[in-house]
């Protein structure tokens, strides 16, 4: 029954990944759909903090992409796409303690190697950014990074002409033959020749094989105050030292301060394993902004008008999952990057979108990619797909 | 028991019990200075609720309705309209 | 291991009277309120010194339950200056104020009584223009009238119940009006209890004395701002007419209160009176007597109690006057003008709402719109844009408020951790 399908490649999930991969497909001219159960960044993309940020990635094949994206995404920024959604702003990573002061050390390193966008414009005591508190053992601030609201960032990506956008519209069921993949959906059913996985956490309701787990995390929301006060993100070393270590094993708050164009704060987060969007607690409040108010002293006059968790779509390994699914040459996954998905997208819907049309990847890139195929999960099953 | 609240600098006298709203009310001050997008800052539920009364008391804003005068309590408006 | 006492927020009648059965079941109840003073906001007390508006019938109330209370001892303790700042996922609240602490309790009752609406329209948002309850809040604290003169508008019985206190303190409202026809069909108030219809009767006769005059089936469709007052324009059935006040109450109605008020798994939750169904002050005693004695009955493992008979009636008599009362005012928010407030806290108008485009989704409102996304996270707005986004099937703004109320940062960190010494 091989009608011919209505589209090149449907992506399932709006958020920011699978807006990316639709935009870069749609420019290169291949008719594209879009399908979400909600609507556009609904759900970590419409949480996240913004922060485009090379600074808190992983050393490695994270900081790697993640310094590509930077350049892409600023690129993208200057007149294009995401014009509107990307500003370049200064960012600064704070520390005390032996640990901190080491993982900041290694952050130099890190961003040293890259030779990237990246530079340390400064590295001392509080006093490199007015505004810190005195008890801050040392501040390194960094010049390059930017920031993009989510839902921005995905609305700019979606709004090309050449995307079709189906929501709100849940999947129900996934079938792929010779010549294309058919979703059905609650009201219809729906064409292409290829499938792109773009649903976060929601990853394994669909494909219960791709490990993808919720990771939350809580954030505050302040009320608005005195305008431009903080000119960047103030994140703890700690905050780095929590991509690779255990969570429970995390001994001052990994806190980020996030100044938002509306004058209010952002100020996260945690790592907790669970996917409920309500569960917040008050001593988890209270430890985050007893290390941002000694940070930057100025936030103890705000008040705190919302908090609730992000979700954050994490995988075991700590590696977002990108390639065609195992057995599923129509089926290509890209998903889990865990709170990195905003800075990662501009490079991830390149590339993703040059392998979809059967091309390489870019200059550089094509090592880091093969260690981000799913095929490295040895139990993966074929999932759905006949 | 009662005494004086200082508004923006000027010396306001309160009866005990009073709330600054209250007070600011009786001495014919309807504006509480401007929300950051402009809008007036002015008692409106009474309740602690609408986020429209706050006033700055000196650490932080707070809602005018429910914050109970004291002898020598400083208020001043909040900051006020910028471009958002 | 958690704090014996069982927190009551809200010392007015429901949780006062909650309290009390909570104390004759052995409790320990620790009640917390955010004004100086008892009494919620039928029983709001005056200034020290003051002489109380309430009615004997009124007061008799008050004393008999404040007695009912004092007969408990040490059992009840009520802290004022009070706020609560909501109760998270394993069960912690965090008050602040006079009262402040980080604690668990045994379980939490929510008396917080019941939200007033409040529809838009254009200059809502001046200095002057208040909530019926605001203005009645500031009578009863101040037991003396207003010192400027008082329009009354919108819809509902509270309308008739201020203007009658204002006319006993001296200062009859400039006029009240009432979008409803409450008077049209007056077999429908002959359903309604003795005691509304004689309280009704009470009012409108003090009104009509002081000669008020009662525009129903009139609507206040703006709000300027006139020399050092204000002044309204209103719809009447033989054209418009304006008037001249120094401050105008809305009033739209009374709604149950559940914005920010989350169930807990951890520990119940119960919430009682105006909060949980608006059904007045009757109705109010006899939930808090109800909820509590459910309550302390659920603690012990024991059966519940009988429901309460009394409520019925009250609940029957309340759709009875939402049926009198009914009007077709929200209708109008579609035809308000581009430039009206909708979302007070962030100054976002209804043209705002529709250069979202048609049928903007609850994220599109939050995030691209801004709508509820002020201090106030909603509670003024959200049923307003929500019914003009998408007449025919509204949909909540967001998720559930979470904290109840904006809480200072300062606050957060210097409540007393009561649980920490109790854990590990």
């Amino acid at each position: 029954m091989a009608q011919p399908p209505a589209y090149d490649v449907v992506i399932a999930g709006a958020g920011i990944i699978g807006a990316s991969i639709a935009w870069h497909l749609a420019q290169a001219g291949l008719r594209v759909a879009v399908v979400d159960a909600t609507g556009p960044a609904a759900a970590a993309s419409g949480a996240s903090d913004g922060a485009v940020s090379v600074a808190s990635k992983k050393p490695g094949i994270m900081a790697r992409l993640a310094s590509g994206s930077l350049l892409y995404t600023r690129d993208l920024a200057a007149g294009g796409v995401l014009a509107g959604a990307y500003a370049a702003r200064p960012s600064y990573v704070f520390g005390s303690g032996a640990a901190e002061l080491a993982a900041m050390d290694a952050l130099i390193a890190k961003l040293g190697g890259l030779q990237g966008p990246v530079r340390v414009t400064a590295d001392g005591s509080a006093a490199v950014l007015p505004g810190a508190g005195a008890a801050v053992e040392r501040i390194v601030a960094l010049q390059g990074e930017g920031h993009m609201p989510g839902h921005k960032a995905v609305r700019a990506y979606l709004a090309h002409p050449g995307i079709a956008g189906i929501w709100p519209a849940k999947i129900l069921q996934i079938e792929a033959d010779d010549a294309g993949v058919n979703l059905r959906l609650a009201q219809g059913s729906l064409r292409a020749r290829r499938l792109v996985v773009a649903l976060g956490v929601s990853t394994p309701e669909l494909f219960a094989g791709v490990p993808v787990l919720p990771r939350a995390g809580q954030l505050i929301v302040t009320d608005a105050g005195a305008p431009g006060a903080l000119p960047g993100a103030l994140t703890a070393a700690a905050y780095l030292l929590a991509k690779t270590e255990a969570p429970q094993r995390q001994t001052l708050p990994p806190v980020v301060i996030d100044p938002l164009t509306t004058g209010q704060f952002l100020i996260g987060s945690s790592r907790e394993d669970h996917a409920d969007p309500s569960r917040v607690d008050f001593a988890t409040l209270r430890r985050l902004l007893a290390r941002a108010t000694a940070a930057y002293p100025a936030l103890a006059e705000r008040r705190v008008i919302r908090a609730f968790a992000g979700i954050r779509a994490a995988v075991p390994d700590g590696l977002p999952v990108v390639g065609p699914l195992p057995g599923s040459p129509r089926v290509f996954v890209s998903t889990g990057f865990e709170g990195d998905g905003i800075c990662l997208s501009a490079l991830i819907g390149r590339e993703v979108a040059l392998m979809l049309r059967g091309e390489a990847p870019s200059d550089g890139c094509e090592a880091d990619f093969a260690a981000l195929s799913p095929a490295r999960f040895a139990d993966l099953r074929q999932e759905h797909v006949a | 028991m009662s005494g004086h609240i200082f508004w923006n600098g000027t010396a306001l006298p309160y009866r005990a019990g009073e709330t600054v709203a209250s007070a600011l009310t009786r001495a014919g001050v309807r504006c509480f200075g401007a929300a950051p997008q402009g809008q007036a800052r002015a008692l409106f539920c009474g309740i602690g609720q609408c986020q429209s009364c706050l006033v700055h008391d000196g650490t932080r804003l707070t809602e005018a309705c429910l914050l109970p005068c004291r002898d020598g309590l400083v208020l001043t408006e909040a900051a006020g309209p910028r471009d958002v | 291991m958690c704090d014996p006492r069982i927190l009551v927020v809200g010392a007015g009648l429901a949780g006062l009277a909650a309290a009390v059965e909570l104390g004759r079941a052995g409790h320990r109840v620790l009640v917390v309120d955010q004004a100086q003073r008892p009494g919620g906001a039928v029983h709001r007390q005056p200034l020290p010194g003051a002489r109380a508006l309430a009615s004997p019938a009124q007061a008799r109330r008050w004393r008999a339950l404040m007695a009912a209370v004092a007969a408990q001892g040490a059992r009840i303790e009520i802290v004022c200056n009070t706020r609560f700042g909501g109760v998270d996922h394993g069960g912690a609240v965090l008050l602040t104020g006079d009262g402040a602490a980080l604690l668990r309790p045994r379980a939490l009752v929510l008396a917080v009584g019941a939200r007033e609406s409040v529809q838009p329209r254009p200059g809502w948002t001046l200095p002057g223009v208040l909530t019926a309850g605001a203005l009645q809040t500031q009578i009863k604290t101040s037991a003396a009238p207003p010192a400027g003169t008082v329009l009354l508008a919108g819809s509902g019985p509270l309308l008739l119940a201020l203007g009658a206190e204002l006319v006993r303190l001296g200062r009859p409202p400039v006029a009240i009006i009432e979008a409803a026809k409450p008077f049209a069909h007056p077999l429908r108030s002959l359903a309604l209890p003795p005691g509304y219809i004689a309280e009704a009767a009470s009012h409108m006769a003090r009104l009509l004395r002081a000669r008020v005059p009662l525009l129903t089936g009139a609507h206040l469709t703006r709000i300027t701002a006139a020399g050092s007052g204000l002044q309204a324009e209103v719809e009447t059935r033989r054209g418009t007419r304006r008037l001249v006040a120094d401050q105008i109450a809305l009033h739209d109605g009374i709604r149950p209160n559940d914005t920010g008020l989350t169930a807990s798994a951890a520990l119940p939750v119960l919430r009682l009176g105006d909060c949980r169904e608006a059904l007045g002050a009757a109705a109010a005693l006899a939930d808090g007597r109800a909820g509590g004695a459910a309550l302390a009955a659920r603690l012990a493992g024991a059966p519940p109690p009988p429901p309460d008979t009394d409520l019925a009636r009250e609940v029957a008599a309340q759709a009875r006057l939402a049926r009198i009362y009914a009007h077709d005012g929200a209708q109008r928010l579609a035809q308000l003008p581009d430039d009206t407030v909708l979302c007070r806290c962030e100054n976002r108008t209804l043209a705002d709402l529709r250069a979202l485009g048609p049928a903007p989704t609850a994220r599109q409102l939050r995030l691209d719109g801004r709508f509820g996304m002020g201090a106030c996270q909603g509670r003024f707005c959200a049923e307003w844009v929500a019914r003009i986004a998408r007449p025919d099937a509204p949909q909540p703004l967001g998720m559930p408020r979470w904290p109840a109320r904006p809480i200072a940062i300062a606050d957060l960190l210097g409540a007393p951790d009561l649980i920490s010494g109790e854990m590990e």
